[in-house]
């Protein structure tokens, strides 16, 4: 039996009288990745960070190593970066890169606000990896405004610590970087959610871009998925 | 321990403060001992624009960097929430206690003795400042605290000046024990270098009780507290 980084059940998130997303429900094993797709303002942002515990659900469960997210913090590494956005720009770089796990992640003493999107977003993305050990992986649209050199580093770096045991949960427009590296994709849709596996995706060939797209756009026709999530 | 070394890391890191707020308490703190030194009977007076700075400091808000994920890298490394809001509230007002003591220091060192700046006046009202509007401005804007308290202080003159003296009741005056008390809560300034006798202590402690009630009310708001992102509501 295959020990959960992460387990969500039934979880719904409503922002006031505006429910996100409803009854979603999936499992993410030790040294497995999920990839989350969905249209803008499907609550992809708003999942990710209910999973990493910064968000309350309105109902559901979400146990991180069969811990509640605060319990697991301290036991259990989480690394969740949701975007340069979230950077407080009038920080320096290098101040920022220390609190990763107090070594130097950069030397540049600019303010955050400062540099440029990639070398926000890259700042963003080592600092919250650099934490050891680390449980679970969550990262919202992790290669935007990365340069080809950065994005390779970034699904290597993910890779790497997936096989060493991290759970990984990642949501990207980018289709063809999640599609080599996910172990299953939960797509959100309005009012729908549904989790398949790559195998189910690919019929045990490699996942790829077209195959991610021509699922997506069969689900959102109302093609019925293959594994109901919700 | 290696959690609030690094809870006080963090917020020295991403300072609840804008530099101009620092740099400005080190200017008022420079004038205050200027004062001190050269006519120490003044020194209430060099204190008052520090603890109205100190107030505007302390209101340094916790929610809104937090719904713009300032604060994720410290919401993902500890489940300590109520620590997390008492080291948010410590880095707040250090600046201005840090303040506060260097006037203390500097009026010992003048006057061999620190008579006004520690009179218990000084100390209720330092607490007041410092507690406060940081727990009145939990959930909103920064400053949000300190512009309430002025606008309180505005109304509370504009309404007392049209009485028979136009000055504040001060606390443990003729008005009353309530009146009192609610003076010390809307102009804790008033009390300042006093050495407050046994009647004058029991007016002020409602204010004091209110800020620790206060206090414990923001330490429990945000430990329950829920951060969405701003770009995703």
């Amino acid at each position: 039996m295959i020990s959960l980084a992460v387990s969500v059940r039934d979880l719904s998130v409503h922002y006031g009288r505006r429910c996100v997303f409803e009854r979603v429900t999936f499992d993410v094993g030790v040294g497995q990745s999920l990839g989350v797709i969905g249209p803008n303002g499907s609550g992809k942002t708003t999942l990710l960070r209910a999973v990493a515990g910064c968000l309350a659900p309105r109902s559901g469960d979400i146990r991180i190593n069969g811990l509640t997210p605060r319990d697991a913090y301290e036991r259990t590494g989480v690394a969740y970066f949701a975007g340069d956005a979230t950077l407080p720009g009038s920080v320096r770089a290098a101040r920022w890169g220390s609190l990763a796990n107090g070594d130097a992640v950069t030397s540049d003493t600019r303010p955050i606000r400062a540099l440029s999107r990639g070398t926000r977003q890259l700042l963003g993305l080592r600092t919250a990896l650099g934490r050891q050990p680390l449980g679970l992986i969550v990262l919202d649209e992790p290669w935007e405004g990365l340069d080809p050199d950065a994005a390779r580093w970034l699904s290597t770096i993910l890779e790497s610590k997936r096989d060493r045991g991290a759970g990984v949960v990642l949501s990207s427009h980018r289709l063809h970087d999640l599609a080599g590296l996910c172990d299953m994709y939960l797509f959100l849709l309005p009012r729908h959610a549904a989790l398949i596996r790559a195998h189910e995706i690919a019929q045990g060939a490699l996942v790829t871009a077209e195959l991610l797209a021509e699922t997506f756009d069969r689900l959102r026709n109302g093609g019925s998925p293959l594994r109901a999530a919700s | 321990m290696r959690t609030i070394v690094y809870l006080f890391r963090f917020f020295r890191v991403v300072s609840p403060l804008p530099a101009l707020v620092v740099w400005t308490f080190g200017a008022i703190v420079a004038g205050a001992c200027a004062i001190v030194v050269v006519a120490p009977g003044r020194t209430a007076g060099a204190l008052a624009p520090l603890l109205v700075l100190q107030m505007f400091a302390a209101s340094s808000g916790f929610a809104v960097p937090g719904r713009r994920g300032h604060y994720d890298l410290l919401l993902t490394r500890t489940g300590g929430r109520v620590s997390m809001a008492l080291a948010h509230w410590v880095s707040s007002i250090a600046p201005g206690v840090a303040g506060w003591l260097i006037v203390c220091s500097v009026e010992a060192l003048t006057t061999g003795t620190s008579s006004i700046a520690t009179a218990s006046g000084t100390c209720a009202a330092v607490a007041l400042v410092s507690t406060i509007p940081w727990a009145a401005t939990i959930a909103l804007p920064r400053f949000s605290g300190g512009i309430g308290w002025l606008l309180m202080l505005t109304i509370s003159a504009i309404t007392l000046s049209s009485g028979n003296d136009g000055s504040l009741p001060r606390a443990g005056g003729s008005d009353g024990f309530v009146a009192g008390a609610s003076a010390f809560l809307v102009y804790p300034l008033a009390v300042v270098g006093r050495h407050l006798s046994s009647l004058e202590l029991m007016v002020v402690s409602p204010a004091l009780a209110l800020a620790i009630v206060s206090m414990t009310a923001a330490c429990g708001w945000v430990r329950r507290a829920t951060f969405p992102l701003e770009a995703a509501q």
